[in-house]
């Protein structure tokens, strides 16, 4: 077994190639969920993690969505234009809060992934930093905690629902080729 | 307009730095402009030592020669390689279809790391198409296409695969394989010769028609028509994201990789839900040229369960995010956030709550998110 996690280590690493591994990991469901753990530790540590399309989800809640209220549409009248040549230059000064909001959202799905749950206490920093390059460890759930703000929990439930959108933006652009094929597909099959 | 005579400016530098360069290369849209004020100014600095019979008949003899020697050149040229943008882009989508080839690229976007990529293409024997893009750092990300199934390997989801006939990868696929799709959006202009990764390239420019998205550079190798580089740059020109190819090989016989694929162990493609959605009371009634609706749904966001009503628009280039949700859930406030590539412009009126997220300058989501309007079914 200790072989064979270092032979999946290596693996990882493309230190090593072959069959072998593979097979093992095909038969062995200890090795498969420590293969998916490896990856999802080594992809948090580069910052590489990515959104898990949870494809059925809108199957699965398309009942339920049928019974919502449907969103009342909005007046174009009470919509407050954003002076554009004003704010662009704001904006583009500050592009470390787009940059904020990304990161936090992989700590956002991390979490989820993890614990299975998205209270809003996610141990994630409210500062901009640059990412640690190598082995240095996360910021722990202390460190979170002893920053002195009063509006932290709504700060963080704003974060929260802006990388909802962000997470959900790249999620469909993953999906939409092949939403583009079936549409094409059924667009055949009808006479 | 600014941009415009920004784009014009880069011409007639493009031309002072290289007009030998641009007189090879005849009869591309840039170029006929172009190549006019090179040719000129020859002339003048030889009229200027000579007395006013003799420069005029070496005006006329020189003309007549370079006429001559353009015709010579032109038919050359016609002969071995292509013309025009659309062709250029043509040899691409033939190349990246038919051949068997190996490319290494890595992708730039501002800001972030350069991450590497290899990109496979073969054609077995048995005619059947095979396709495969990896993530070359980390843990990596694979995609593999068979045919028109693609299956994602990803480390933190199971393997999943999907009917798409091509791999959504950092290329834009309508860029590759439906340029013909782009036209109505975008400008294609052939800009002349350069040197890639060591090749003589031929430029491309792509502008947005209507000037309200990025635009993009591409640069093609000249004796096979692959892409060599790819950028993409701001309104005001400045470098977004690049995509750079470091080595690419074209063999007679599929990469050996490829035998060692064997399809039935691939997982089985998904059925996405194609149950008609409840239409949305609103419509976006400003797009930018090109751009339309790909699909609209109504559903829950995964991480926080949310309830949008959702459409999403596409020009093959870029992809467009559209939520709508009531209010006292969203956000509650207007707020425009940027990097570098994107932007997330959210507008609320105090009911409903508008969100626009996508890689397109914030004035034309700003333009996009303005443009809803209540729709009576």
């Amino acid at each position: 077994m200790t072989q064979q996690q270092e032979k999946l280590s290596a693996f990882m690493d493309g230190e090593i190639e072959g069959n072998d591994i593979i097979d093992a990991i095909k038969n062995d469901e200890a090795l498969q969920a420590k293969w998916k753990r490896y990856h999802v530790y080594r992809g948090a540590m580069r910052k590489e993690v990515s959104v898990a399309p949870q494809l059925d989800i809108t199957a699965s809640v398309a009942a339920a969505l049928e019974s919502e209220p449907a969103i009342v549409a909005p007046k174009r009248s009470r919509w407050s234009s954003i002076p554009l040549i004003g704010n662009v230059v704001p904006f583009a000064k500050q592009s470390g809060q787009f940059a904020v909001a990304a990161s936090v959202a992989v700590a956002v799905i991390f979490g989820v992934q993890y614990t299975n749950q998205d209270s809003p206490a996610e141990p994630f920093m409210t500062a901009p930093t640059i990412a640690p390059q190598g082995g240095l460890a996360p910021v722990s759930l202390e460190q979170t905690r002893m920053l002195p703000r009063n509006d932290m929990n709504e700060v963080l439930e704003k974060k929260r629902k802006i990388n909802a959108l962000i997470a959900d933006h790249e999620q469909q652009i993953k999906l939409k080729q092949a939403q583009e094929e079936e549409i094409e597909t059924s667009e055949q099959q009808r006479p | 307009m600014r941009c415009r005579s920004f784009v014009a400016l880069f011409f007639i530098s493009g031309t002072v730095i290289q007009p030998a360069l641009a007189q090879l290369t005849p009869s591309t849209l840039g170029l006929q402009i172009s190549a006019t004020p090179a040719q000129s100014s020859t002339t003048d600095l030889g009229g200027q030592d000579a007395n006013k019979e003799g420069s005029q008949r070496d005006r006329e003899e020189q003309t007549r020669n370079e006429r001559q020697r353009d015709e010579q050149s032109d038919a050359r040229q016609r002969a071995e390689v292509p013309q025009s943008a659309s062709q250029w882009l043509a040899e691409l989508q033939n190349i990246i279809t038919n051949a068997n080839f190996q490319v290494s690229f890595v992708q730039t976007v501002a800001g972030k790391e350069t991450i590497p990529y290899l990109w496979r293409h073969g054609i077995m024997d048995d005619g059947s198409e095979l396709e495969q893009l990896n993530l070359q750092n980390g843990p990596g990300r694979e995609l593999i296409r068979v045919n028109d199934v693609v299956s994602v390997f990803e480390p933190d989801v199971q393997p999943y695969s999907l009917r798409s006939k091509h791999i959504n990868g950092p290329i834009p696929s309508a860029l590759l394989y439906h340029p013909e799709q782009l036209i109505e959006g975008y400008e294609f202009v052939a800009v002349g010769r350069a040197r890639v990764a060591g090749r003589s390239a031929q430029q491309i420019r792509i502008v947005s028609r209507d000037n309200t998205r990025f635009g993009y550079q591409l640069w093609l190798d000249e004796s096979s028509g692959m892409l060599l580089k790819l950028n993409m740059l701001d309104l005001q020109g400045g470098l977004l994201e690049q995509i750079q190819v470091t080595a690419f090989a074209i063999s007679q016989s599929p990469a050996e990789y490829f035998s060692r694929i064997n399809s039935a162990s691939l997982p089985p493609p998904m059925a996405l839900s194609n149950a008609p959605a409840r239409a949305h009371n609103w419509d976006v009634t400003y797009l930018p040229t090109g751009m339309r609706e790909i699909k609209q749904d109504t559903r829950r966001l995964a991480l926080t369960g949310q309830v949008v009503e959702y459409k999403l628009f596409s020009d093959g280039l870029v992809d467009v995010s559209v939520y709508v949700q009531p209010a006292d859930d969203a956000l509650g406030e207007t707020l425009a956030l940027r990097n570098e590539v994107s932007t997330f412009l959210t507008l609320t009126d105090g009911s409903a709550q508008v969100t626009v997220v996508g890689e397109i300058p914030l004035q034309t989501a700003n333009a996009i998110a303005n443009s809803l309007r209540p729709v009576n079914n």
